[in-house]
């Protein structure tokens, strides 16, 4: 193995027996990001109503009536737009969905069994998925109801074939070939109708789902949208990059403290009588501190991702910024390893800058609602840094050259920062 | 004389503050034997250990292995294993695990490696122990398996700084033995002890250190011959215990017993702590 591979091994073989340090790596950090997500108001609409607003283009009596169901919906907030306010409102955020009830749709209503179903579109804002999904579940609820209706009307229905079976019995001038196929028809339908009032006992939804095969009472079309970010979607966007920046902070201060005790209780020393630069031991220390808040930081954006409805803009992007940030703080490890010559003092001082760091940088209150000026002196912060690129790729959505300025800075931080640590590094054993 | 010299340090020295830890220090070490430095607390022994394995830079003089090589050089380096007294290993793994760990940074691999940790475990003894987590050991076993780990890539320079303090008296002999037989293998081994016992036992040669300054060094015989002083001989004819100062006790004490009735008797032959009180007119120990 490696030798700086071995190191970094080892250092995270001893970090995984560190209950507190990995409480304090991985646990605090993710209950961080819940809780504050949480106290902030988690999903954002969580638990409340769902803001849509629906475009009638088709303007029949289907139409309204259906317009009509889902703003008596419970589940739902339903304002009416055209189709530009509609575009406009999801696009900035102010409403989950759009609702499109397109043309045709009152007309394909009338034949529920054959022709194309009653179609709408819905334009949902793509990092809101999970609502999305909602949305149309809601939509396919109302759609089915409406549907139930016209079974409901099965009497009517069935007085009317019978109507017409008798039109076609006295029709004597009829084709008796074509009068038996007439009979054989309205009989089929006539059973069909029976069997569809026994399914009313049934639940709709079951009904549709499982009884009538792949029958479906809404084709629901999905639009494209693209949604200008300037608010998070909800409040676990904010504190899971937050908490990724106390899991930053926490990993760099471990381990700038174990490089302190290394020297300390002796074991550097023997590092250094094996044939390896002192570069190199270093390094592995920036290596174990690096694969750690990579670690982190992925458990956490897995965990929103899959429980808290964070959408990463891509992986790729995500990445990069969590590889920036870590690069940055392996640094800033180094740097902290040189500020005390014991592991109390080195712990005491390192945790109060990086406190301050984060106070400033946003890790405790999000920047955005700080006054101007904090703002501008947040940017001499990596914390603010860090936040900003995982946000990028979290909830600003920035392209790949909008991530490369809070990236670029985090990596020329970590790099100025290991290197100066080293030096100093050299500097504090010799004093 | 045993074999080349392995480790030469000239003229060095070095200060911390006012402190002058090691003072005009010149030695060297040679393949095949034991060298012991002998002091008191704060003589500077751990400083020049620390210096020679390129830990500490010197103020002044120099540090030469293997007749040249610097210890700053990662190649030099690796012909020295060294048991610093901080104990140098990692609490939260496992006895084995250190080993494996610090044999990996000598270069070792694989099969070669097993079978160094398994010999190094044997060496000091831990064997049954090797699989618990060292912050569960005793301070002997730390500091016995601080020694092995500066053996494990069998280096041909042992730098070893009071590696057996507080090892029980057992272990420790069987220690001995064990460095012994790597001696009479050709390895060097320089042995710090404030344990005069210890290094009257064990050393080939001894140094005998004292405010950074080398006072006297020599083989463990000659040193007393020419510093420890007279035998004393404690004699009791009847009259109340008498000392009797006297170079052949022997030769003395037949004298005494032609003479007349001896009750009982004792002789102190001189010893290294005798030649430490004739040196600096302080006792080694207080006891
Ligand atoms: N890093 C340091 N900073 C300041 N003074 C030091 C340092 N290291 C050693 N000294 C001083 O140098 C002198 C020699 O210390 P050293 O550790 O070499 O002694 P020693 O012979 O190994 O003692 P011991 O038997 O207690 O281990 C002492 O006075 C000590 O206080
Ligand atoms: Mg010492």
């Amino acid at each position: 193995m490696n030798p700086i591979l071995a190191l970094a091994a080892k250092d995270l073989r001893i970090l995984m027996r560190d209950k507190t340090g990995f409480f304090f790596s991985l646990i605090w950090p993710l209950l961080l990001a819940v809780l504050f997500g949480t106290i902030f108001g988690g999903g954002g609409d969580g638990g409340g109503t769902i803001p849509i607003i629906v475009v009638d283009e088709d303007g029949t009596d289907a139409s309204r009536a259906f317009l009509a169901r889902l703003e008596a919906a419970p589940e739902l907030e339903v304002t009416a737009g055209t189709r530009t306010e509609a575009v406009d409102e999801v696009r900035r955020g102010k409403k989950s969905a759009f609702v499109v009830i397109k043309r045709g749709f009152g007309e394909a209503g009338e034949n529920p069994f054959w022709g194309e179903p009653p179609t709408v579109e819905l334009g949902a804002d793509p990092a809101r998925g999970a609502e999305a999904g909602m949305i149309e579940g809601i939509l396919m609820k109302y759609a089915s109801e409406r549907l139930k209706d016209f079974f409901a009307n099965t009497t009517l229905q069935q007085e009317s074939i019978a109507e017409a079976k008798r039109a076609v019995r006295e029709a004597d001038d009829m084709d008796p070939g074509l009068r038996s196929r007439f009979e054989g028809f309205f009989g089929a339908l006539d059973d069909l109708l029976r069997e569809t009032d026994n399914l009313q006992e049934a639940d709709t939804a079951n009904a549709f789902g499982n009884g009538l095969g792949g029958f479906t009472p809404l084709e629901v079309e999905q639009a494209e949208i693209i949604v200008e970010r300037r608010w998070p979607t909800n409040a676990y966007a904010i504190s899971f990059p937050q908490g990724i920046a106390w899991g930053l902070i926490g990993v760099a201060a471990g381990f700038g403290i174990s490089l302190v005790s290394e020297r300390t209780r002796g074991t550097l020393m023997r590092l250094q009588t094996a044939p390896i630069s002192r570069t190199a031991i270093l390094a592995g220390k920036a290596l174990a501190c690096f694969t750690t808040t990579v670690t982190l930081s992925f458990v956490l954006l897995i965990v929103g991702r899959l429980i808290f409805g964070l959408r990463p803009s891509s992986v790729g992007m995500a990445a990069f910024a969590v590889v920036s940030s870590a690069v940055a703080f392996a640094g800033i490890m180094m740097l902290l390893s040189v500020l005390g010559k014991t592991e109390q003092a080195a712990g005491g001082i390192g945790w109060a800058v990086l406190i301050m760091l984060s106070m400033f940088g946003g890790g405790m209150i999000p920047l955005f609602v700080l006054p101007g000026w904090m703002r501008t002196v947040s940017h001499v912060s990596p914390v603010k840094w860090s936040i900003l690129a995982l946000e990028g790729a979290v909830w600003r959505q920035f392209s790949f050259m909008e991530m490369l300025l809070p990236c670029g800075i985090l990596i020329a931080v970590g790099v100025v920062c290991f290197a100066i640590g080293a030096r100093a590094f050299d500097w504090v054993q010799r004093s | 004389m045993a074999g080349a010299a392995i480790l030469e340090l000239k003229n060095l020295s070095k200060s911390f503050g006012p402190i002058r830890a090691v003072d005009d220090l010149t030695f060297e070490i040679h393949e095949g034997e034991i060298f012991g430095l002998l002091g008191p607390n704060g003589a500077g022994k751990t400083t020049t250990v620390n210096m020679a394995a390129g830990l500490i830079e010197p103020d002044g003089g120099s540090v030469s292995l293997r007749g040249g090589g610097l210890p700053a050089d990662p190649a030099t380096r690796s012909c020295i294993g060294m048991a610093p007294q901080a104990l140098a290993v990692y609490d939260a793994l496992s006895g084995e695990e250190n080993l494996k760990f610090f044999g990996t940074l000598q270069g070792l691999r694989g099969k070669r490696l097993r079978e160094r940790v398994a010999w190094a475990l044997e060496f000091v003894d831990l064997v049954g122990r090797e699989k618990d987590r060292v912050k569960t050991y005793s301070g002997g076993m730390k500091r016995r398996l601080n020694l092995a780990a500066a053996l494990l890539h069998e280096p041909p320079l042992l730098l070893l700084d009071e590696p057996t303090v507080g090892v029980d008296p057992q272990s420790r002999n069987a220690i001995f033995e064990r460095i012994t037989a790597l001696r009479d293998d050709g390895r060097a081994v320089l042995y710090t002890t404030h344990y005069m016992e210890e290094a009257q036992r064990l050393c080939d040669r001894v140094g005998i250190m004292d405010h950074g300054r080398l006072l006297a060094l020599d083989k463990v015989e000659e040193l007393i011959r020419t510093h420890g002083g007279t035998s004393v001989i404690h004699v009791d004819r009847g009259r109340g215990e008498e000392r009797i100062e006297t170079d052949d006790p022997m030769g003395e004490l037949v004298k005494m017993h032609a003479e007349g009735k001896v009750l009982t008797f004792r002789v102190d032959s001189p010893d290294l702590e005798c030649v430490f009180l004739n040196l600096t007119g302080r006792h080694l120990r207080d006891d």
